[in-house]
């Protein structure tokens, strides 16, 4: 069952030099139960999209699109009353700089208890029932000195804890879609594979569906079971993870592939690392057409034109000239 | 937080001792015999000359001098007004809860309505109530004070006639002061008029609380509105609508308590300002408070008065910016991050 479907989602920003498209047509579609990744170079309108879904978009916004369902409820025809309900209790998000997600004047432990779903019983008993709550969250998620964490304040506990807290703050509600924007930007290894199967074991005990917004591929491809990738706010190639890293269709996730740099066989000293040439586009001068255009190795004259995402076999992809024979009839316009 | 403490009370310690020498320096430039100038007896007999010259050490030399003057003044002994012949501590004491009474009260007034405001103009996406409170805010803030205080009582006080424009109270009313605070005695009295002479007070009130509130209130608001418009861009109150909670809640318990901090800071900045305003003030309305008595005891040429005035008006400064500044520790745990990163 899907749990999310966004379809033909457009961000318009609104910025001195006029009305930037930042993100483009985007579609996504999440299953009930998945980890998906969403990945991206930094400036792709990933967490111009994560915030989209959630209903926390910024003042200079416009947002279009053909359908954003949620578990079967239009999230276009809320208002914004509506959509605040549904923030935490369906869905969730946590940030990718954990310390600075929480209030640096309010110890760590009242903020979790604020978060702390209400509970029912007497008015008396309740204060402890969600003080018991917190601390029973605080033990799933791997924090073993309840006490010492919570009477701290944010800016004393390292960014691995934090992002436990705001973990812990954001499925203690039980939301059906967690949205994980960069969570371990900043961490170092270990730490990063702890939230990782932190998150994992969230959506295996919980079920909890999961979209994991990261820039690191390799990271991604080990956790999700299903990827998207997005280029300069254009959806390049979606599909299962698996036949995604088998064999690329897009261009882009070819070259993405490709640029892992390859750690069992000696590379030489001084070596340059294979890039796509070029950069990423600034937002005030997007290509038109397909926006990898200038930098993509098969790039040809159609490629002014905005390829439709093309569906096969569960995968997309959206290019007119992707490594595959199988050619796009269907024109589901997406 | 021990050893911050201490060291805020040695910074107190140590200005007090500054002030201490500077006023000492000054009374040696009055243009009046040394002996009056400290003590404020006018034609002393031989007796007294001998008598001040024991206590303030003046046939000793500068150090010893200024250690009997500064034992002198910190026993209470302020000598005697030069105009009335009263103890100089005595009356400064009479005087010092009406200034305090109406400094609390501008304040008061500043804060109620001035972080409401604040937050209100940082909140709206209305341009026009944007703009009016800005322009409000920058008019109040380049008003001069005396202007204002006259323009009010004129208007108030004598064509429409609202308001009483001078004094704490008016003469009809006998209120025993235990206190000195006017608001608070008469409240307490016993007397059968108890109710009508609070509200005389409280109309007494108005008109200097006003002019004297006017300036920190513009303070409050912008100040407020910069450190809530800073805030409300911030991370954790993104992460805090994420997790569903209401505006209401965001703003009074996650933004609020973060804007708050800057506007105590800048409080603390104020104060200098404040006091000599305070004075302006009460001359203006007839206050009976230190303010008016310092300057009539400027143009009276009464020297003890003026250094009594002096001696408690920036005593009370510094006592109450050290105050602010440690409420600020205390109550900002982020202030303390810089303490237990230095320690």
């Amino acid at each position: 069952m899907q749990l999310l479907d966004i379809r033909n989602l457009t961000i318009e920003l609104d910025t001195p030099q006029g009305k930037v498209k930042a993100l483009d047509r985007v579609s996504l579609t999440i299953q009930d139960g998945e980890i998906h990744g969403l990945v991206g170079e930094s400036g792709s309108g990933r967490s111009l999209l994560a915030r989209a879904i959630l209903g926390i978009p910024g003042s200079n916004w416009t947002i279009k699109a053909d359908r954003m369902m949620l578990n079967g409820r239009n999230l276009l025809e809320m208002n914004s009353q509506e959509r605040r309900s549904i923030m935490g209790s369906e869905m969730a998000m946590i940030f990718q700089d954990p310390s600075s997600s929480l209030d640096p004047v309010i110890s760590v432990g009242s903020q979790l208890i604020e978060a702390m779903p209400a509970s029912t019983g007497f008015w008396w008993s309740r204060g402890k029932k969600r003080k018991r709550a917190a601390e029973k969250w605080l033990h799933k998620v791997g924090i073993k000195d309840h006490k010492k964490i919570m009477a701290s304040f944010p800016w004393e506990l390292s960014e691995g804890e934090c992002q436990k807290v705001m973990i812990a703050m954001a499925v203690a509600n039980s939301p059906k879609l967690l949205i994980a924007d960069e969570p371990t930007a900043s961490m170092e290894t270990s730490t990063q594979a702890q939230i990782f199967r932190l998150l994992s074991q969230l959506n295996q005990l919980h079920g909890v569906s999961i979209l994991l917004i990261s820039h690191e591929l390799e990271t991604v491809s080990q956790w999700c079971e299903r990827l998207t990738v997005l280029y300069a706010g254009q959806v390049m190639e979606a599909g299962p993870t698996q036949q995604l890293i088998a064999k690329p269709f897009h261009p882009y996730t070819k070259a993405l592939l490709g640029h892992i740099p390859d750690y069992t066989e000696t590379t030489q000293q001084k070596s340059i690392l294979p890039t796509l040439p070029g950069s990423a586009p600034a937002l005030q001068h997007l290509p038109i057409g397909c926006r990898l255009g200038p930098r993509c190795p098969e790039a040809k004259k159609t490629c002014v034109k905005q390829p439709i995402l093309c569906r096969k076999k569960g995968r997309h992809f959206a290019c007119h000239f992707p490594y595959t024979n199988e050619t796009c009839h269907d024109s589901t316009i997406a | 937080m021990g050893k911050y403490l201490l060291r805020r009370l040695n910074l107190f310690v140590a200005t007090s001792l500054v002030l201490a020498g500077v006023l000492f320096y000054t009374t040696g430039l009055f243009p009046v015999d040394r002996i009056t100038a400290l003590s404020g007896i006018v034609s002393p007999s031989p007796a007294q000359v001998e008598q001040v010259t024991e206590l303030y050490a003046l046939n000793k030399n500068t150090p010893l001098q200024f250690s009997a003057f500064l034992q002198q003044r910190l026993s209470g002994d302020l000598g005697i007004s030069i105009t009335s012949q009263q103890s100089v501590s005595q009356e400064l004491m009479a005087r010092l809860p009406a200034t305090l009474e109406l400094a609390n009260v501008a304040a008061l007034l500043a804060l109620v309505f001035g972080v409401p405001i604040g937050i209100l103009a940082s909140l709206t996406q209305h341009r026009l109530t944007q703009h009016a409170i800005m322009a409000m805010t920058l008019t109040g803030y380049s008003i001069p004070v005396f202007w204002l205080g006259l323009t009010l009582s004129l208007w108030f006080g004598v064509h429409l006639g609202w308001l009483p424009i001078s004094g704490q109270i008016n003469l009809l009313y006998e209120i025993e002061p235990v206190t000195g605070f006017i608001l608070f005695d008469t409240w307490v009295s016993d007397s059968e008029y108890r109710m009508a002479a609070f509200l005389d007070a409280l109309q007494h009130m108005i008109l200097p609380s006003i002019t004297l509130a006017v300036l920190p209130f513009t303070v409050v608001v912008r100040i407020t509105r910069s450190a809530m418009l800073n805030i409300m861009n911030q991370t954790f109150i993104r992460a805090a609508e994420a997790r569903g909670l209401s505006t209401a809640k965001i703003v009074l318990r996650h933004a609020l308590p973060n804007a708050l901090i800057p506007v105590l800071k800048h409080l603390g900045i104020m104060l200098g300002p404040f006091a000599s305003y305070s004075i302006i003030v009460e001359v203006i309305f007839s206050w009976p408070g230190v303010g008016s008595w310092l300057v009539s005891g400027i143009y009276q040429r009464d020297y003890t008065v003026i250094q009594g005035g002096i001696l408690v008006v920036a005593l009370l400064i510094m006592l109450s910016s050290i105050l602010i500044e440690i409420v600020h520790t205390a109550t900002n745990p982020i202030s303390r991050k810089e303490l237990y990163a230095s320690n």
